[in-house]
């Protein structure tokens, strides 16, 4: 069993409101932040528990704060981007419908240590339910006096907002989440300058995920060390994984970042093992952007040893062999699943996401879904593999945002592992529309290709 | 402003600090593809035919929108930028319904031109012909939308330069479309000046005066850079 921090007190009847969540502990990371420590202060903690940003980066996070401009009469924002729109992906989701509480704490604290007087939710517009629970969770904070005018008579001002955004996958993009957040049409800047220069209305910014802004709550009470303490190396701290797919129980799991993958998927306390008693063939392990990994190499790194669910772990191997954890989305697939049908799906979504700014993610995701929707439908020739990784190599890196990347690397990884699954598909163009070729071989370190 | 030195294609330029790799690359005569650029605009980066390959940089950056730095050693010729500059011209042919036989900027179009510079011969994709409107309901103008490249020429011309807002962009990824106001007809706008800089700026044929043949369209984008030149001078 591992140790819990966010999802601690989940189950307590009544966490998302006010009194139970302070009776059971609630808002004594402010108390301590703002009574007892300076901004400075709970920065350098938040450094010290070595907290990575949650999103999908993985960039730490106290780093992200340090580097925040501080010029003299320019105000500062705090954003908290909840507009989690990857698919597999809805850890934050769970957090801000049952213990909004704990997101409203972290920002206060975070916003203290930033020195922000104004803090943003930017939420996805599909998630339509959830403003009415932050904004109740807002007003109880408001009314018992832990956000507005001098709070806790310490003279710090803060008011939280929460925006609902139009539904678009780009604003998850820290750059085109602050330009819909003005307002405008959400395209993503060139960086450079960077939010933390030039962010929210031209002024310094930070936009950090909601499970990141919740662990600066344990990371406060518990101190940076002790935080420090739990997990491997340089992947510290707990993280929310929200397993979906061919399991036998799908949902939001917190992890300790020091299990292994087959522990994760097969034993009881997490996944469960596959569902129908079904055969693990592929797994994507941090939300569909990230490479998808074939069963063998899911289990078992490149060098034979076990994978291990933490950062260094599950990106050991770089991208020849690994993945990467991205924002958590653990995506199973069994021995029945279309890998080709499945490339395909994720090329919609981003043909339907990508923005249109610049030119090689509006028109390479387009031209991969075809070809993709060619080769699923039994029409592809064994020239359009080929094509599809130079398409792919051309989005990749060279776009505005990291969305072209996130739309070619599942495509790229797909044909990396699963090429002789495209080239079936070309050659049986008629049952490849009635069956799969079901690859249980991929469970299998040997190589020997079996049709199901 | 601070003399630096660069090294672009083993060349060794000095330069002013603070200017992009464009300008010293224009300043140098040397060869950079560009669609989405142009002098007087602010520069968003968009069409990525500028990609140059920095040294000690993985990834290829934007020629318009990255500033030179001291000693930094640029490559703009190299076969990696070649082949995605091939790649991206492609696909923008491929996107929409280009016919230069039947197109007015036939012979002064920037994408036929960059089709000319990287050496294109045939187009590896099949052709995805979509469905595009030819808006005529302007007096003297047509917006052409089998045309257009998304460059948002238009629309940055509209809006910093003239300063009416009559163009923007609507919907996603390949369905984005240039719109006149909140997608009505141009001829109907009522922020639209019918000053004719969009005419100028627009790179292809897609926006182009009224009475003008196939092949005739003559058109004058350094007119904006010099605009915007003069106005500085009367502030």
């Amino acid at each position: 069993m591992g140790r819990k921090l966010l999802l601690e007190k989940a189950h307590v009847e009544g966490i998302r409101y006010y009194d139970v969540y302070r009776r059971e502990g609630g808002y004594r990371s402010v108390e301590k932040a703002l009574k007892s420590m300076t901004p400075d202060e709970v920065t350098e903690e938040v450094k010290k528990s070595g907290l990575r940003g949650r999103g999908g980066a993985g960039f730490p996070t106290g780093m992200k704060w340090s580097f925040l401009a501080k010029p003299e009469g320019v105000p500062r924002y705090l954003v908290v981007n909840a507009d989690e729109s990857e698919p597999g992906t809805f850890k934050d989701r769970y957090l801000m419908e049952f213990i909004p509480h704990i997101l409203i704490e972290g920002i206060i604290t975070s916003s203290y240590a930033l020195g922000a007087n104004s803090a943003y939710i930017y939420i996805r517009g599909e998630y339509a339910w959830i403003p009415d629970i932050l904004e109740q969770a807002i007003a109880e904070a408001k009314n018992n006096g832990w956000l507005g005018k001098n709070i806790l008579g310490t003279g710090y001002n803060l008011e939280v907002y929460v925006q609902r955004g139009g539904g678009a996958y780009i604003c998850g993009e820290e750059t085109a989440l602050i330009e819909s957040l003005e307002g405008k049409r959400g395209n993503p800047r060139i960086k450079p300058p960077f939010p933390a220069v030039k962010g929210l209305w031209d002024c310094p910014t930070v936009v950090n995920n909601v499970e990141t802004i919740a662990a600066v709550v344990p990371i406060i009470n518990n101190g940076g060390d002790d935080y420090a303490k739990i997990g491997v190396g340089r992947s510290t701290g707990t993280k929310l994984m929200s397993a979906c797919g061919n399991i036998n129980k799908p949902g939001v799991y917190e992890i300790d970042m020091t299990i292994s993958v087959e522990e994760f998927i097969f034993s009881d306390e997490y996944c469960g093992g596959i569902a129908n008693g079904k055969r693990l063939k592929a797994c994507i392990p941090g939300g569909s952007s990230v490479p998808i990994l074939p069963a063998n190499l899911l289990l078992k790194t490149a060098k034979g040893e076990q994978r291990m669910m933490h950062y260094e772990g599950l990106s050991d191997g770089g991208f020849a062999t690994g993945s990467m954890m991205g924002s958590g989305g653990f995506i199973v697939l069994d021995e029945d699943q279309c890998i080709v049908k499945h490339t395909y799906t994720l090329a919609r979504f981003y043909r339907h996401e990508s923005c249109g700014q610049c030119s090689p993610c509006r028109e390479g995701t387009g031209w991969m879904e075809k070809i993709l929707w060619r080769l699923e439908n039994g029409q592809g020739k064994l020239s359009d593999i080929d094509l599809l990784v130079d398409i792919q190599s051309k989005i990749e890196g060279n776009t505005i945002c990291p969305l072209g990347d996130a739309a070619a690397w599942p495509v790229a990884a797909a044909i990396r592992h699963f090429r002789d699954e495209f080239e079936w598909h070309v050659n049986n163009p008629k049952e490849c529309l009635q069956r799969n070729y079901g690859l249980a071989h991929y469970a299998d370190p040997i190589h020997v290709p079996t049709p199901a | 402003m601070p003399i630096i030195t660069v090294y672009i294609n083993g060349q060794k330029i000095l330069t002013e600090s603070g200017v992009t790799i464009l300008e010293v690359c224009k300043a140098n005569n040397i060869p950079m593809l560009t669609l989405c650029h142009l002098k007087g605009l602010h520069d968003i980066g968009a069409c990525r035919l500028c990609l140059v390959e920095i040294e000690g940089v993985n990834r290829l950056l934007s020629g318009c929108t990255t500033q030179v730095a001291d000693n930094m050693i640029i490559r703009t010729d190299t076969d990696r930028i070649k082949r995605y500059q091939r790649i991206t011209v492609e696909l923008f042919f491929a996107e929409r319904n280009h016919v230069c036989a039947v197109c007015v900027a036939n012979g002064n179009c920037e994408l036929q031109q960059a089709g000319y510079a990287v050496g294109l011969d045939h187009i590896r994709y099949p052709f995805l012909y979509p469905e595009c409107n030819v808006d005529t309901s302007h007096p003297w103008f047509v917006m052409d939308h089998n045309r257009c490249i998304m460059c948002t020429r238009c629309v940055r011309v509209c809006t910093q330069v003239e300063g009416a807002g009559n163009w923007g962009v609507m919907n996603r990824g390949h369905d984005v479309r240039i719109i006149s106001d909140f997608n009505t007809p141009w001829g109907e706008s009522i922020t639209c000046t019918d000053c004719g800089k969009c005419v100028h700026a627009c790179p292809t044929g897609a926006i182009w005066p009224k009475a003008v043949a196939q092949g005739q369209l003559t058109k004058y984008p350094e007119m904006i850079g010099e605009l915007v030149e003069k106005r500085k001078l009367l502030q």
